[in-house]
């Protein structure tokens, strides 16, 4: 789809199995998407992300945000490009899975800073939360910048809970699951804070108590 | 009446190391005990065995605490049942706010001993109340638990949060480690205010300056894994003239 002369669209895909979408951003546009996977299914589910982002001119604004949580024999896969081919743009993106039993995660983000795409400001951010041992994330930053004035900023992590701070939670008398769920919420905490729609963060919120 | 803390010939190892080889240790409800000893002596393992951190493996001994197997539960019954930690390096919990964090335990500790929980109300007046004791801000809600504090605030947000629960038995672990003279003071005068006939405390600490301000009835030198030596606050004094080597 095209997205004309400052014009702006946005989205919150929940439990969406499959989603293909490309925007080709005209002038002073603004993509606004969050990208929300709550599996809490028995069993295995497929699911397909790919986001492709055109900044066709100038001045444009795009925001990917994606959750995803998913346990069992889950597979989620997550793509965006985002190709800034005009300048003066700004991208944020901010990812995040968290994973349990044996799902299996993967990002790819390729990011493309053309050579007359000056003054571009674009991040990614793709964390990560493997909770069991066998579950496991894969993560694939692809950073290609052609322009010389940018700002351009990407980042990769994947841990665990952490330990210390669950340990502290439970010498005050939390028990161990809801110290467990806390950290998670805590986590996924910024991805949430993006919706505008209060309601909806926090039956989101409640989803999210619910599975993990 | 059963002592509040009973430790017997207590063995515990971290990753296959023996930390502590045999202490044995009784606290009475209105005690306050000291404990000091070199670095390595097996100080901060003691707290963290008695409190059920998963890291260490207790191989030998027995602990009672109110006539219970201490050992047997997992760390939150223990502090459910009144055995509070004041950690060495309180830890930042980034995106769980203070509010949400003392809320819950505080809630789950009363369920744990039959209360009711409080409603927001109370529980919001109750937080504004304990934190007076300290000097907290109310800022100080919204803000994730110890994420930006500066060490003498992580300080003095363990002794609020141990205002908040009300133990029976209180570890201070350090407690005076990276403070300066002023919050030194500010966090000893809390602990005072919160002692009771009915509660007793353990003071983990280095150096005698914090036991000027709480005044131990114990001192317990810990050196290689087990109480060498115990007397009244003067071994303190003696300690601080002559050292480890001197005494132990």
């Amino acid at each position: 789809m095209v997205l004309h002369k400052g014009e702006t669209f946005e989205h919150v895909y929940i439990n969406e199995p499959a989603i293909d979408l490309h925007i080709v951003q005209e002038a002073d546009s603004h993509v606004k998407i969050h990208i929300i996977n709550l599996q809490d299914s028995e069993g295995q589910s497929e699911v397909t992300n790919l986001i492709h982002i055109d900044h066709a001119d100038t001045g444009c604004m795009t925001e990917i945000y994606a959750l995803a949580c998913a346990g069992a024999d889950d597979k989620i896969s997550t793509r965006t490009r985002v190709h800034h081919d005009k300048g003066e743009g700004v991208s944020r993106q901010l990812i995040k899975f968290v994973l349990r039993d044996r799902a299996q995660g993967s990002f790819e983000g390729e990011l493309k800073i053309r050579q007359d795409a000056q003054h571009v400001d674009a991040q990614q951010l793709n964390r990560n939360l493997v909770l069991t041992p066998t579950a496991l994330m894969r993560t694939k930053p692809q950073l290609e910048i052609y322009a010389d004035d940018v700002k351009a900023s990407h980042g990769a992590s994947t841990g665990q809970l952490d330990e210390s701070a669950l340990f502290y939670m439970r010498q005050r008398g939390i028990d161990e699951p809801t110290a467990r769920r806390m950290l998670i919420g805590a986590f996924l905490k910024d991805v949430l804070d993006t919706i505008a729609d209060e309601q909806q963060r926090e039956a989101l919120m409640d989803a999210i108590d619910r599975i993990v | 009446m059963s002592h509040l803390l009973e430790i017997h010939d207590l063995h515990a190892t971290i990753a296959g190391k023996d930390i502590l080889k045999g202490v044995d240790l009784t606290i009475n409800a209105g005690e306050v005990h000291a404990i000091m000893g070199p670095n390595g002596a097996g100080k901060s393992t003691l707290s963290a065995v008695l409190t059920g951190h998963p890291a260490y493996t207790v191989i030998g001994g027995q602990v009672l605490f109110r006539g219970k197997d201490l050992l047997a539960m997992p760390a939150e019954q223990r502090a459910r049942e009144g055995l509070f930690l004041s950690f060495q390096y309180p830890v930042e919990i980034p995106g769980v706010s203070m509010v949400n964090f003392m809320r819950t335990a505080l809630n789950e500790t009363r369920s744990y001993r039959g209360q009711e929980a409080l409603s927001a109300t109370e529980f919001l007046k109750l937080m504004r109340q304990k934190k007076q004791l300290v000097g907290i801000s109310e800022k100080m809600n919204n803000r994730s638990v110890n994420e930006g504090y500066s060490g003498g605030e992580k300080k003095k947000n363990e002794i609020f949060q141990m205002a908040m629960l009300e133990p029976v038995l209180s570890i201070l672990d350090e407690t005076d480690s990276g403070l300066d003279i002023d919050a030194l003071r500010i966090v000893a005068e809390g602990v005072n205010a919160l002692k009771t006939a009915d509660n007793a405390s353990i003071v983990i600490t280095h150096y005698q300056r914090l036991l000027d301000y709480i005044v131990p009835d114990f001192v317990h030198i810990l050196a290689d894994g087990r109480i060498v030596k115990t007397g009244d606050k003067t071994l303190a004094l003696e300690l601080e003239e002559h050292g480890y080597n001197g005494i132990a």
